[in-house]
């Protein structure tokens, strides 16, 4: 992932005293969340609805 | 006490739970005496494995004497009357510290019992103490924390498996009968797999999460941890239960577990998914070898085998990071941005994942995760247990981090945090090194009972529940 790309979502997402103090760390974490969600296959069928993560009682 | 029934044999340390609370009920056993020897083995031990965070040996010995006055006068709590406990670390114990193992909540008091915590009291168990996580039940194990990580008593050289570590190491370690762990990507079945001990996933929302630091909402689990599968069930009767102020707790009610423990394989379909450690993610041939063994002895006691496909477990694993990810990273946002030195190095790294997923993928994910849980129900509609890897390699030295690297994800417990299928682990074996190798169970929605059936025909022919580490 391109660092300023990462440079600039760290900082949309409030990151800046962490990318000062823990750079590195920010650009590993940046890295694995591209490579797992690079892995992430697409739904064989469109039109699939999430499961409801609170409502185990029906979605079980 | 009463004395000749033989309620009681061998070390207190390694009775079971079942045994304890029987010979305590039939006053042959003193619940004083019981928590007198895990205090003991505790001082001996805990200095080298690190199992404890905060040990509250005064409360629990007031305890112990107040179940030995109360049985003496024939008033039991409940099925678990004067039998120790451990409770990880991420877990609320009214007036101890929940720290999650981390500086973050070094202070963090709890002022009532999660509910877990409040049913195991009910039933008559007593709270030793907190014990050793990965921080935040994430970012482990760890060495730059305020507490060590816990160690395996197997070897101490080695990683018990995380994140509910000192759970795992202290129930095989006889420094308590039982203990609570977490899971939300295999936390109570690694520590389970790596100690050689009996750790359950329930169904998700069986077991209450009120109380219980969440790491992950829509894949956490409260589960029991124990030395045998009668413990187990036992455990599990008695936190279960709808609880209507967990937005996740499901309908159904708490069952009696252990009923159909005796009944044996015989007839029972077993899928024996193989190419999870055959081919995802190629195993140590010792566990190789070890899961063939439990699945041949299996078959001898009358089960059918049959192969079984499922998604790949990089599938599995990819839906798994990106929801856990995602939920963690809206429980530790503001942390993160205010905070980040007072994390570990490990759980600053994982939990700012979650930073740079997009909605998106979190919604992707959660539309595979509802065909995953469609392919799982599927193959359980074709057989009555899943049989699979659970770690794919043994335990390995805790002082290596490329080897902790390694082997973190190489497992087959994701899947069942995914589709929220109740998952048991338990020791298939030793390996050359002496370490314990593991097998998994996977039952459908609610069908505890039958895990315990069938791990406990593999524990009776196995003799597992009488292996332990050679420590104190």
């Amino acid at each position: 992932m391109d660092k300023e790309i990462v440079e600039l979502l760290a900082r949309r997402a409030g990151l800046d005293k962490t990318l000062a103090e823990f750079r590195e760390d920010v650009f590993v974490a940046a890295q694995q969340a591209a490579t797992v969600a690079q892995k992430l296959a697409a739904p064989v069928d469109v039109r699939v609805e999430t499961w409801p993560p609170m409502r185990p009682g029906a979605g079980l | 006490m009463n004395a000749g029934l033989g309620l009681v044999d061998g070390p207190l340390h390694f009775l079971s739970a079942a045994a304890a609370a029987h010979a305590i009920a039939a006053r042959e056993l003193s619940p004083v005496e019981l928590m007198e020897a895990h205090l003991d083995r505790i001082a001996r031990l805990d200095p080298t494995l690190n199992v404890f965070i905060n040990l509250d040996a005064d409360a629990a010995l007031a305890a112990a004497r107040t179940a030995e006055a109360e049985a003496a006068a024939g008033r039991l709590r409940g099925t678990l009357h004067g039998v120790p406990v451990g409770i990880k670390d991420i877990i609320d114990v009214a007036g101890l510290a929940t720290t999650c193992h981390s500086r973050i909540l070094a202070d963090n008091i709890a002022t009532s019992d999660a509910v877990c915590v409040s049913k195991l009291r009910q039933a008559g168990a007593i709270v030793m103490g907190k014990l050793s996580t990965h921080e935040f039940a994430i970012g482990g194990p760890s060495f730059d924390l305020p507490w060590p990580p816990a160690r395996n008593p197997w070897n101490r050289d080695h990683h018990p498996g995380g994140s509910s570590s000192g759970s795992g190491s202290g129930v095989a370690a006889g420094l308590f009968p039982m203990a609570l762990g977490t899971d939300t990507g295999g936390s109570v079945r690694n520590p389970a797999s790596c100690c050689g001990i009996v750790g359950l996933k329930p169904t998700y929302g069986l077991v209450s999460r009120r109380g219980v630091f969440p790491l992950s909402f829509s894949l956490d689990h409260v589960g029991p941890m124990t030395r045998t599968v009668a413990d187990n069930a036992l455990m599990l009767e008695a936190i279960a239960g709808h609880d209507p102020r967990d937005p996740g707790s499901a309908a159904a009610g708490n069952g009696h577990y252990a009923a159909a423990m005796d009944r044996g394989v015989r007839g029972l379909r077993l899928g024996f998914v193989r190419h999870f450690h055959e081919t995802d993610l190629p195993a140590e041939p010792e566990v190789t070898a070890a899961l063939e063994h439990v699945a041949r002895t299996l078959q001898m006691m009358g089960a059918d085998v049959r192969a079984i496909r499922l998604p790949s477990l990089g599938e599995f694993a990819s839906v798994n990071r990106v929801i856990l990810q995602s939920e963690a990273w809206s429980v530790h946002a503001r942390w993160l941005r205010e905070r980040p030195g007072d994390y570990g190095r490990l759980a600053r790294r994982r939990l700012l994942a979650g930073a740079f997923l997009s909605a998106g993928d979190y919604v992707a994910a959660n539309r595979r995760r509802g065909e995953m849980i469609a392919a799982v129900n599927s193959a359980l509609a074709e057989v009555d247990v899943l049989l699979c890897a659970s770690s794919m390699d043994p335990a390995c030295r805790i002082d290596r981090p490329a080897d902790v690297d390694r082997t973190y994800t190489r497992q087959a417990r994701t899947p069942f945090n995914v589709t929220g299928h109740p998952a048991l682990a338990m020791m298939s074996g030793l390996s050359s090194t002496g370490l314990p190798l593991s097998v998994q169970f996977v039952a459908r929605y609610f069908d505890e009972a039958m895990l315990f059936r069938v791990a406990g025909a593999w524990e009776k022919a196995s003799g597992m529940d009488r292996k332990h580490p050679p420590i104190g």
